[in-house]
């Protein structure tokens, strides 16, 4: 009994003493350091199998200097917010500010940026390379902030847009120069709160007065005020005013002015009314207004006049007689648009990314070997299954961004046709895509995933309008399937080959799937070009088909092709992942053999059958049989374990300095210690 | 000297007696930088690859001194420059004296600021390094505090009683030893004429985006004001290699955003390059104006900035075309402290 308590008491006291044994007291100090988690930085443990900045140059494409130096004005500048986090700091903006601070930073860094000649040339210059120069500062601005890019998006792409493409020479000589110097400060009022999709549905209404030279603007109803105008509520003192223009009591259809909306002193004109649209999920730094037109009266040289014009006397004038034509020829220069939210969607997808990895890279949960160490996240299937897919579809929309903007930038009459399209799917694609991989990512990163400052879920409510604006996806992808249609029609009655769209594949022989399917056969571009031809084929015929016989019905062409929508929609896929398949495989072409073409290999295989394993088209039609899709299922995982050890070099490949991704994306113990704090 | 230092460091980061490393000059000079007439009589008797081996060796000591699990003290009595630079601005801390001379000339000479220069020059203030490296201007003790590139500012006659102080500090601690070294330090102050007095037209003109924008606006402040600062800031460009001007100021921006071991990969293949002389042969030239004949009037070619086109550049930072050449392959390294895992 009594060595009984004897041994307990001592048992007790080892445990009130922190020793591990009973042993002396002078013995063991009362903390050890090894049972502490160490912050492995990945750079030291994943060894790179090619060197990033070459991988930059596929992705990046064009003006990585000038990437670099915006990049560096920002960092050298304390306006844009600089964060100490640990040993590391971070450029990202407040978003715990007010919105009206929010809105006042942006417009300052705005000016900052101005004054350092980040925007020279980017209305005066109109040549290829300064198109891509200015896309490329663009991209590196929607890096740092959302808001800050819609906020120069609006003043150069939209309104300077507007001036350049929409006016003729006395608007360009009038308005360029100012535009690009900031003495006037534009917006684009377009969308109504009745009308965002319809355009032609608008309801402002715009008259002319011969007697004085006048058009006479007017908003006549509140459906018709403008909405989501974005720079109207605080800072614009200009904008392009979108309206029906009704000349000698008829209809003109939809017409562009300019019309001023406030002074030099910041206060609002005459006969124009504004209000805030107030707070938002995200994009706080943009000062979105209401505006009404109450009977505003505007010079008539005011009218956008590239496409149509009215005489000091009132006649209308327009060289092109049919007013559909009239209204694409006015819409196509808008396409500038879809390509820079296109390519922003794409860098906010590698910034979610980058993040996301490099943290499972580093973080560690549950061991899998009793008492071993706990096991790295990506180092789980499951978790690779969830990041690496997303991985290579950014990369494959990475390089499909820059060919549009290239074809873009040396646009002809004859290629905007293609433009419009393909930079509406994309459009459509790479935002879905962004919102996906910004949930994912999010949900890979955990609970740091909730704070603000870790970016990566913020950023969900800061980029989820671009789904919407400048064309709903929806809508977008409907367009895409129309004009696919209308090339199969074309060519069915003809009786011509196909010819357009990419779609030249329709004119051979129908693509056959091996009914066995090989890692090797998986892995061949040939064999993924096949399976995305033979589903674009099989879908266009089937949607062809299906319209057709709505209308044999009795439907209307527009009613059928509205019935049609699951087909429609089924083949606006089908035709943006072929035309990313095609852009990704011809860009693994221009790559020398070596190390990097062969993780591009894999990256593409990887974007072929994660395509052919979530799209249920290829089950649901037959495009695979069972056998095919399990084969795929399995190739896809064995895809993911070829790509991890190259997992950290993929990510440092997107060129994002550390300064622009989040703490936890590196040493996120350190960023969190008590020093720190 | 290189591949001792080396040895040495190597050996000290695993010798457990070993608590820091204090680094200090013989003479006048810390450390004035690599033998260039060796790297070219190297290159001339050889081949450029003998060069490529030499800058293999010095670009992994720099990335050990950055990397340095234990403290390293240097003491910079005195010349600072080039490879002299690079032996200590990357360790923790850098003590300056009032003999203190630093630079970074090498687009003077048709070469680049290297030894990792492309990180440390680019984390100064503002655009600060930007003017360093591209104008190759001097700076003293005082300046070097300030900007940084120095840690600490002691009289050199205190830096023998330094030395002592160190040598019974017994810690590797970077808190302890910092405080010994300020006990020793004193506030300098920066002399009137010193180009750091001045950096609002440093922010304002080697922010531009072109080398010939940041002459213009340099050109464009001296219409303004006649200023002796000026004048000189534009002639040390006009009388650089335009080739390296634009080389550096492109590593330089491309380094402010890199890791350091990023910026030495950068480096190495920019130095491969320039030793191969098959792009542009001002290393050459450099050599032979400024330290053979000393005639200082380097034909520069191309000669002009207009003449340089970005295509041109890009052929610096890509890989080379050659069976046996590889990137500089850095040393693994583990168990680094906070401070240096930052700088990856």
């Amino acid at each position: 009994m009594e060595q009984q308590i004897t041994r307990r008491t001592q048992v007790l006291t080892n445990h009130l003493l922190l020793h591990g044994e009973p042993t002396s007291l002078s013995a063991a100090p009362p903390l050890s350091s090894n049972s502490c988690l160490n912050y492995s930085p990945p750079e030291l443990n994943e060894p790179l199998s090619f060197n990033p900045t070459d991988m930059r140059v596929y992705l990046d494409s064009h003006n990585i200097p000038d990437r670099d130096w915006l990049f560096g004005l920002i960092t050298q500048s304390r306006l844009f917010n600089p964060k100490q986090r640990g040993h590391k700091v971070f450029f990202s903006p407040d978003y715990n500010q007010s919105m009206e601070q929010q809105r006042e930073m942006t417009m300052k860094r705005v000016l900052y940026l101005l004054e350092k000649g980040v925007f020279q040339g980017w209305l005066t210059e109109r040549n290829p390379d300064a198109e891509l120069r200015k896309f490329a500062l663009l991209e590196v601005v929607g890096i740092f902030d959302h808001s800050l890019a819609i906020k120069l998006g609006v003043h150069f792409f939209l309104w300077g847009g507007a001036i350049q493409f929409f006016g003729t020479k006395r608007h360009h000589d009038k308005w360029l120069r100012d535009t690009e110097n900031y003495v006037v400060k534009g917006c684009f009022a377009m969308t109504e709160l009745g009308h965002g999709s319809n355009v032609r549905g608008i309801e402002t209404v715009t008259t002319y007065d011969s007697n004085t030279g006048e058009f006479v603007i007017n908003t006549p109803c509140e459906s018709a005020q403008k909405y989501w105008i974005g720079g109207a509520a605080n800072h614009a003192t200009h904008t392009i005013v979108f309206s029906q223009l009704n000349i000698n009591g008829e209809n003109q259809g939809v017409h562009a002015l300019i019309a001023q909306i406030r002074d030099a002193d910041g206060n609002v004109c005459p006969n124009i009314r504004i209000a805030d649209c107030g707070h938002k999920i995200g994009l706080n730094g943009v000062d979105n207004g209401q505006i009404w037109f109450d009977n505003v009266r505007i010079p008539r040289e005011n009218l956008l006049n590239s496409v149509a014009d009215v005489s000091p006397d009132g006649q209308y004038l327009s060289a092109i007689k049919d007013p559909d034509q009239r209204f694409a020829a006015f819409l196509a220069p808008l396409t500038s648009g879809r390509i820079t939210i296109s390519a922003s969607a794409i860098y906010t997808s590698k910034i979610g990314l980058a993040i996301a990895i490099r943290y499972s890279l580093t973080r560690r949960a549950f061991s899998v070997a009793p008492n071993g160490r706990e096991v790295l996240l990506l180092d789980y299937p499951s978790h690779q299954r969830r990041l690496l897919p997303l991985l290579a579809k950014t990369y494959a929309m990475s390089f499909a961004g820059n060919y549009l903007k290239q074809i873009y930038v040396k646009r002809t009459p004859e290629s905007n046709k293609l433009i419009h399209v393909l930079s509406s799917a994309f459009k459509a694609t790479f935002t879905w895509h962004n919102m996906r991989n910004l949930q994912e990512c999010r949900e890979a990163c955990g609970g740091q995933g909730l704070k603000t400052e870790n970016l990566v879920g913020h950023l969900k409510g800061e980029y989820d309008v671009q789904s919407t604006f400048e064309g709903d996806n929806n809508v977008l992808m409907q367009q895409v399937s129309k004009a696919l249609l209308a090339v199969y029609i074309a060519a069915k009655k003809s009786n011509k080959p196909f010819k357009g769209f990419g779609l030249e594949h329709m004119n051979n022989p129908c693509p056959v799937i091996p009914s066995q399917l090989t890692s090797s056969t998986l892995r061949c571009s040939k064999f993924q070009t096949d399976a995305f031809f033979l589903r674009e084929r099989d879908l266009l015929n089937r949607f062809a088909a299906e319209v057709s016989q709505f209308q044999a019905q009795g439907e209307s062409k527009e009613y059928a092709f509205i019935l049609s929508y699951q087909l429609a929609e089924d083949l606006g896929r089908a035709y943006s992942e072929r035309e990313l398949l095609q852009t990704f495989i011809q860009t693994e072409a221009t790559v020398p053999a070596g190390s990097l073409k062969n993780v591009l290999a894999l990256l593409r295989s990887m974007y072929a059958l994660i395509c052919l394993e979530e799209d249920a088209a290829f089950l649901r039609y037959g495009y695979l049989s069972m056998d095919n899709a399990a084969a795929v299922r399995k190739e896809v995982t064995k895809l993911c374990s070829d790509l991890r050890p190259h997992a950290l070099a993929l990510v440092t490949s997107f060129g994002i300095p550390d300064a622009f991704l989040s703490p936890i994306a590196f040493n996120w113990i350190d960023a969190n210690a008590w020093a720190s704090v | 000297m290189i591949s001792r230092l080396l040895e040495l460091f190597i050996a000290y980061e695993e010798d457990s007696n070993v608590k820091l490393v204090i680094v200090k000059g013989k003479g006048r000079a810390f450390c004035a930088g690599g033998d260039v007439a060796a790297a070219i009589r190297d290159i001339n008797e050889g081949t450029w690859r003998l060069g490529a081996k030499f800058y293999w060796k010095q670009f992994t000591l720099n990335y050990i001194l950055a990397t340095y699990r234990k403290p390293q003290v240097s003491i910079l009595n005195g010349v600072v420059m080039g490879g002299g630079a690079g032996a200590s601005i990357h360790g923790r801390f850098r003590v300056a004296t009032e003999n203190s001379v630093f630079a970074m000339p090498e687009t003077a000479l048709g070469l680049f600021p290297d030894v990792g220069a492309s990180y440390f020059l680019s984390r100064l203030p503002g655009f600060f390094g930007e003017y360093l490296g591209l104008t190759g201007t001097r700076l003293d003790g005082a300046e070097m505090l300030v900007c940084g590139l120095a840690t600490h500012f002691v009289p050199s006659e205190r830096l023998s009683l330094l030395e002592e102080a160190l040598c019974k500090v017994d810690s590797s601690d970077p808190a302890i030893i910092s405080a010994v070294i300020n006990e020793y330090s004193k506030q300098p102050y920066i002399k009137e004429k010193s180009a750091y007095h001045r950096l609002n037209v440093i922010d304002r003109c080697f922010s531009r985006r072109t080398v010939e924008e940041i002459i213009s606006a340099l050109e464009r402040v001296a219409l303004n004001k006649k200023d002796d600062w000026i004048s000189k800031t534009i002639q040390s460009l006009k009388r650089a290699s335009p080739t390296s001007l634009k080389i550096s100021l492109r590593s330089i921006r491309q380094g402010r955003l890199q890791g350091v071991g990023q910026c030495l990969v950068r480096e190495y293949r920019i130095a491969c390059h320039v030793m191969q002389g098959k792009l542009s042969k001002d290393l050459f030239e450099g050599f032979r104006a400024i330290l053979l004949d000393k005639d200082k009037n380097p034909k520069w070619e191309p000669s002009k900035l207009e003449l340089v086109s970005d295509d041109m550049v890009d052929s610096y930072f890509s890989m080379m075309d050659d069976e046996d050449w590889e990137d500089l392959k850095l040393p693994a390294r583990s168990n680094l402290p906070a401070y240096a895992i930052a700088k990856l």
